[in-house]
């Protein structure tokens, strides 16, 4: 395969990555919450946000390997685990490798779940959301700032997600509130 | 020395708060994880009164219980009771560590107590396994392994070890054996403790408060997690639990409580329901809303009693058994389960507004009827 095929296939599987990923976090927003969907819609939301996750996976995969395999810049193999030791925009690069960094951390405590502590677990999945904004910010100064339409997929995944954590925020429950009622009595 | 878990074995004693579960294989966890002892005497179902007749009569006998209990060179015993209580006051000046409960009926659950002494809220927790062997709260914190046993249970262990196994099984049945408190309350002539045994019948227990009165139509048997049943039923029963199964109870935590025949009985279950409802410690979906609209349905089941309210009102109750962490809606449902069946000629009075009894006085609470 030559040079520039690989840096197209790894542009590409990098976009494919980033709207896999938004789609992730937005499903992860919605089951996050106290209204959650119920029923089949819950079953079909939560194993949705665990399989994109999985299937997204390949193409962050592809998108580093080609990346690296492009000789056309120098990316080390370190550089995929360790932030800011590429030669090649050593920032931008840096970013995508904390992005990579919080996404093993998240999916491998996920993986061990029903061995960790509720709270730790939830904790370290709060992660996500800066993994997502780094790698938002990865994608968009790196590689799709320089094209209307790549840029306009970013930009469109940062404002769903933008807009879903937002609503994440400001939503409330008849079971929030019934809880704030009840432990506003005498319990201790 | 005998060793003390073999002896309860040998004697048979199960706790008295209600579970009915082994005190033998629960001394023998605690002993082996060192657990630290909370002697709950509480009387947290309504209508009990049996921890507060022990802490006033019984005392010493209790803390020497407690002693066989505890295990290690620095034995942590605890003794919980209801803020302001009696009970929590003697335990006080007789100079014993007290943990003060706060009075709420699932506040004085055994894992509640164990969640309170531990610093955190007096509600109940989620059993991944018993906290006598430690465990870990909702929030994921470490609780050390604990034991929590109800007061009577604490004291029939200090009987056993000075009577012997032997005297503890000449009371009561081989399947249920030792003699065991009940509080005969309620719409009775003579309210008070009665010194019983698994096996003897209900009306003999009722004798012993004066005898059922004749217009008294309604008897409770455990209080809001127990069951109401007829008074011509409470004149034939046995009281053990392969009798009270049949009624779609137990034994309990000694509690017969005979209703206030001026009262509409659907009314008494509806107060006792909302009571019950009023109490949920906002843990659990099913508790937190399901009984809230348990005692709607019920309201209505009383204002307008159709068969179609009556199949509402059961599917409810399907939808709330074994439901939640600790064991309150169960408790409830099975009240209300049982309520149903009960006043059964009772709905079909108000369905043809034939019922003449009169309505609740609002200042009552739930407490005060079954006190």
């Amino acid at each position: 395969m030559s040079g520039s095929a690989l840096w197209y296939l790894s542009r590409a599987t990098g976009v494919v990555t980033i709207v896999l990923l938004t789609i992730v976090v937005c499903l992860g927003v919605i089951t996050a919450g106290r209204r959650r969907p119920r029923g089949e819609s819950a079953t079909i939301v939560m194993g949705l946000h665990r399989w994109l996750s999985l299937g997204m996976l390949v193409f962050l995969g592809i998108h580093i390997v080609t990346a690296i395999l492009d000789g056309y810049v120098s990316i080390s193999w370190l550089a995929v685990l360790v932030p800011f030791t590429s030669g090649y925009e050593t920032l931008l690069v840096g970013l995508g490798t904390i992005a990579l960094d919080l996404l093993v951390v998240v999916m491998v405590t996920s993986y061990l779940r029903h061995r960790i502590p509720e709270r730790r677990w939830r904790f370290v999945h709060w992660a996500s959301y800066a993994m997502w904004v780094v790698a938002l910010f990865h994608g968009f100064l790196m590689g799709t700032a320089d094209q209307a339409g790549l840029r306009a997929v970013t930009l469109a995944c940062a404002a769903v997600g933008g807009l879903m954590a937002c609503w994440r925020v400001v939503a409330t429950h008849s079971d929030k509130e019934r809880r704030k009622l009840i432990d506003a009595q005498e319990w201790s | 020395m005998t060793d003390i878990a073999e002896l309860l074995e040998t004697a048979g004693l199960t706790g008295r708060g209600g579970a009915a579960f082994s005190t033998a294989i629960k001394i023998k966890a605690a002993k082996e994880n060192g657990a630290e002892l909370i002697v709950n005497a509480c009387d947290g179902e309504i209508g009990a009164a049996k921890d507060a007749w022990i802490v006033e009569h019984h005392l010493h006998e209790l803390i020497e219980g407690a002693a066989l209990v505890a295990s290690g060179k620095r034995p942590r015993i605890s003794y919980a009771a209801h803020r302001g209580s009696r009970t929590a006051e003697l335990i006080a000046r007789a100079g014993l560590p007290l943990l003060e409960v706060p009075h709420r009926y699932v506040s004085s659950e055994e894992t509640s107590l164990i969640s309170l002494a531990h610093g955190g809220l007096a509600k109940p927790m989620t059993k991944r396994a018993p906290f006598v062997f430690g465990g870990r709260d909702s929030q994921g914190r470490r609780v050390s392994p604990t034991v929590v046993l109800n007061a009577e249970t604490v004291w029939r262990i200090s009987q056993i070890n000075r009577l012997g196994a032997e005297w503890f099984r000449s009371f009561g049945t081989t399947a249920e054996p030792g003699p065991r408190l009940v509080w005969v309350g309620g719409h009775v002539a003579r309210p008070g403790m009665c010194e019983a045994a698994a096996g003897v019948s209900l009306s003999d227990l009722l004798d012993f408060a004066g005898g059922l009165p004749a217009d008294a139509r309604h008897v409770g048997v455990g209080g809001l997690g127990g069951v109401v049943i007829t008074a011509a039923d409470a004149r034939t029963t046995i009281w053990d639990t392969p009798s009270m199964k049949q009624l779609g109870g137990a034994l309990g935590p000694g509690i017969v409580t005979v209703w206030n025949p001026a009262e509409c009985p659907v009314e008494t279950a509806a107060r006792l329901i909302s009571y019950g409802a009023g109490e949920s410690a906002g843990q659990c979906g099913p508790c937190m809303f399901g009984l809230p609209a348990l005692a709607a349905d019920w309201a209505d089941l009383a204002r307008n009693p159709t068969s179609k309210g009556r199949q509402h009102l059961k599917l409810r109750l399907s939808q709330l058994e074994r439901r939640g962490a600790c064991a309150h809606p169960d408790g409830v449902a099975r009240f209300a389960q049982s309520a149903l069946r009960t006043l059964a000629p009772e709905f079909a009075a108000h369905a043809n507004h034939s019922c003449q009894k009169v309505r609740t006085p609002k200042a009552r609470t739930a407490h005060a009827q079954f006190a």
